[in-house]
């Protein structure tokens, strides 16, 4: 479990890169935070790179909806871009597509977003 | 109170793991070695040094020195003691005669000869004129003729007969004064002037026993004076100056560094001494056959080869005559022995020596070791530290040793032991009882948390049986139903989890079945399981005929008072029993299955499925519709299901499909559901399962009468 900020010009953008299982979820949460602190009104949108992410569970997918209301109420943007297929699949049946903007691509998520 | 004051007593050692405690002994030992002289510890440092000797006494295979002994035996012969000097004299010269280097006398002649002229006139006035021979001349002519030393006693003071005149070689210092280190005597009993006249040389004979500790008549002759101070002229010992003597020298030397006299000897043989002049003798075991019985030699029973070219003391061993000393060897010696080996000793150049380099390395070693033992001790082991403590005392009497056999120094071991004893024990214990206080408060703590973890479990039990009890039993609920048939597994992941199910009837047509799953797993889901399953079955009986509504609802009550943010993923059905038209909401939950016949499809929930309750406030969950045939089967599942793994790969949707191809039309639901709960935990393996796992499986006749047998009545 780890995350990399990687530096572009429109967004804060952050890799994440493992699982975000029941035991990770934690230190998921942990490392997100200090991006998320900068996900305010007027910054760039955070987005999350998830094409290093091999799986999601509940646990994870609760740590996103937190990060989510979190990023709602100081009034910035959040979204995740790029997913393995099988995590995308979870997005799709548990409908946090709804909770959280999905992408397929970078691209999309920056034209959506920034 | 009695165990609080020993609790105070020892709590200065006890501080800091004990190192300012042994630091304190360290510092008092490193006192003791200075001052060692004024402590019991030389009593042991004598005892290592003379056990030292004791293993390897000096080799005594040479013969030098000789003694003609005033013995037992002559005094048989010859009649008691004094001799008359005329039979002395006869000795004397019976030795001489033999070319000796040197002939020592161990005696003093301090009175005139009873037998002499004065005292015979005395005796017998008629002998007034005639002409008498006078013993004490008789013997100053053989003593003038013979290569002779005489024998003299210094004291402390001068009782009566001790003298501060005395005739004596003066002994030559070099490099300073040889008189301000020496051992200092006010006076000495010395032979009648004539005698000292005659004599070629005069010696000190004096050799004082270490004091024991017990009986002071008892000690041990450790250390002889090569010279000393007398009258405050510098006087040699016996055996330095028949070695003057033998040698023709002018004068006995003595090595003087700043006020300590370093070395005392004759020409090429001298012997390092103490600062005092003092030889520690290494001495050599006893040996009679250096002994002559001075009758013998006066009958000439004894060979002139014998003596020629030897030294010749002459002194008493008779048991009567009580000149006697106990050796660091154990064996009790004639006095005269001592002045023998010390000629031997001079001649081999062989003695023991106690520099002051090794008493200040004897101090250097003791702080290091000393300081070391603090540093390490209390970090490692005690079964480490006793072997290190061990293995400091064989090294420093290993290095005692090693001093004695190479360069016959005496370092002192048995002190150093001695001295860090107390610093090692006072840190080792400290060890031992933290070590102690350790283990116990581990063993408490374990004791503590398999109490808690009892108390926990118990209590986890308690809350099993509670949710477990929460959950509908569809065998008795539907007992005799002939229209459709309810089977269903829940086991958590743990002892309680967050999944659930429900079935229940709404009025007589309408079946309703729910199953979700809160997110995470364990204690923390379990209790918002328990509040969902309530609240999604009170608004679900409040709400039949509009589930989307329902669905809202509960999402807006399970999000009222959910701090923690969790969320509830659940698919709800409500079927007519009677034509199998099914209405479905659907928040985030995985699609259900349906067995029709050899086919298995899922209900397309996509369309209308949900974000989770509590995901997304105010979503508007809408309601999708399904039909069933008679005969089909309704699966629904949680993740515990497609997310179980072996530890390689997941379950997955496609084996769960085929698996419900394969068993989907065999028995009824609740041989499904027990299959495929089956199949599930053999994928696993053993492996303790990922999340919770429940299973829910409707079997729907159509609204005819159920063609078998009512169905059995089996556990959930």
């Amino acid at each position: 479990m780890e995350l990399e900020a990687v530096v572009h010009p429109k967004a804060n953008l952050v890799m994440v890169r493992g699982r975000i299982d029941h035991g990770s979820s934690m230190t998921f949460s942990e490392l997100l935070h200090p991006h998320l602190e900068k996900c305010k009104k007027g910054n760039p949108p955070l987005i999350l790179n998830f094409s290093g992410v091999d799986y999601i569970s509940s646990a994870g997918l609760r740590a996103l909806m937190i990060a989510t209301r979190f990023a709602r109420n100081q009034g910035g943007r959040l979204g995740i871009a790029e997913f393995q297929p099988l995590v995308r699949e979870v997005f799709g049946i548990s409908r946090f597509d709804l909770v959280i903007p999905c992408f397929d691509t970078l691209e999309a998520a920056l034209g959506e977003l920034a | 109170m009695l165990r609080r004051l020993w609790t105070l007593a020892f709590a200065p050692l006890r501080a800091r793991r004990g190192r300012p405690a042994a630091l304190l002994a360290l510092a008092a030992g490193c006192l003791a070695l200075v001052f060692i002289e004024h402590t019991p510890l030389t009593l042991l440092q004598n005892a290592q040094f003379d056990r030292m000797q004791r293993q390897s006494p000096r080799d005594r295979s040479e013969m030098p020195a000789l003694v003609v002994a005033v013995d037992e035996k002559s005094l048989a012969a010859l009649g008691q003691w004094p001799w008359p000097r005329q039979t002395l004299a006869r000795l004397i010269e019976k030795i001489g005669a033999a070319e000796p280097l040197a002939i020592g006398l161990d005696m003093i002649f301090p009175e005139p000869d009873r037998l002499g002229a004065a005292s015979l006139r005395k005796l017998y006035p008629q002998l007034q004129g005639a002409r008498l021979e006078d013993p004490d001349e008789r013997l100053s002519r053989a003593l003038e003729r013979t290569p002779s030393v005489l024998g003299m006693a210094a004291t402390n003071g001068l009782p009566p007969g001790a003298r501060t005149a005395l005739k004596v070689t003066p002994v030559l210092s070099r490099g300073g004064d040889a008189r301000d280190g020496a051992g200092r005597f006010a006076g000495a009993l010395a032979s009648l002037p004539l005698l000292e006249a005659s004599a070629r040389g005069q010696a000190l004979l004096n050799a004082q026993a270490d004091p024991a500790l017990l009986d002071p008549e008892r000690g041990v002759l450790r250390r002889v004076p090569l010279m000393a101070s007398v009258a405050d002229l510098p006087v040699a010992s016996l055996g330095p100056e028949m070695l003057r003597v033998a040698l023709e020298a002018p004068a006995v030397q003595a090595w003087v560094r700043g006020s300590e006299i370093t070395r005392v000897g004759v020409g090429e043989y001298s012997l390092p001494t103490r600062d005092n002049g003092e030889l520690i003798l290494h001495f050599g075991p006893f040996q009679a056959d250096r002994y002559l019985s001075a009758v013998d030699v006066l009958e000439d029973r004894v060979p002139a080869e014998h003596l020629r070219q030897r030294f010749v003391l002459l002194g008493f061993t008779g048991t009567g005559l009580q000149d006697r000393v106990v050796t660091p060897l154990g064996e009790k010696v004639p006095g005269v022995d001592i002045h023998a080996q010390v000629l031997e000793s001079l001649l081999s150049g062989e003695a023991l020596t106690r520099p002051h380099w090794i008493r200040g390395l004897e101090g250097l070693v003791l702080v290091l070791l000393g300081l070391g033992l603090i540093a390490a001790v209390p970090r490692i082991r005690p079964t480490v530290a006793v072997k290190l403590g061990l293995m400091t005392a064989v090294l420093l009497f290993g290095l005692g040793y090693a001093a004695f056999h190479l360069g016959r120094l005496l370092f002192d071991a048995a002190s150093l032991v001695t001295l860090l004893n107390p610093v090692f024990f006072i840190l080792i214990g400290n060890t031992l009882v933290e070590s102690d206080r350790q283990r116990r408060l581990a063993e408490e703590a374990l004791q503590a948390s398999r109490e808690s973890a009892a108390r926990v479990a118990g209590e986890l039990d308690a809350a099993h049986r509670i949710q477990m009890g929460l959950l509908p039993d569809p065998a008795s609920l539907f007992a005799g139903e002939q229209r459709f048939q309810v089977a269903a597994h829940l086991e958590p992941a743990r002892e309680v989890g967050g999944d659930y199910f429900d079935c229940f009837m709404l009025g007589e047509d309408h079946l309703c079945l729910a199953i979700g799953d809160v997110s995470g797993k364990g204690l923390p889901a379990s209790l918002f399981m328990a509040v969902s399953k309530s609240v999604a079955g009170a608004l679900l009986r409040q709400h039949p005929e509009d589930l989307g509504a329902a669905l809202a609802e509960m999402d807006a009550a399970l999000s009222r008072d959910n701090r923690e943010y969790l969320f509830v993923t659940t698919f709800v059905a409500v079927l007519d029993v009677n034509d199998g038209r099914m209405d479905y909401v659907c928040a985030g939950h995985d699609a259900p299955w349906v067995v029709h016949g050899a086919t298995v499809s899922r209900i397309p929930v996509a369309p209308v499925s949900g974000p989770p309750l509590c995901a997304c406030e105010g979503y508007p969950y809408q309601r999708g519709s399904a039909r069933l045939a008679p005969g089909d089967r309704l699966v629904l599942t949680t993740d515990g299901v497609s997310e179980a793994t072996d530890g390689r790969e997941w379950f997955g949707n496609e084996r769960l499909a085929h698996l419900l191809e394969q068993h989907g039309q065999e028995g009824d639901a609740v041989s499904l559901a027990e299959a495929l709960r089956r199949e599930v935990r053999q994928f696993e393996a053993g492996a303790p399962p990922a999340d919770d796992l429940t299973l829910l499986v409707l079997q729907w006749w159509g609204p005819g009468a159920r063609p078998q047998d009512p169905p059995p009545l089996s556990g959930r």
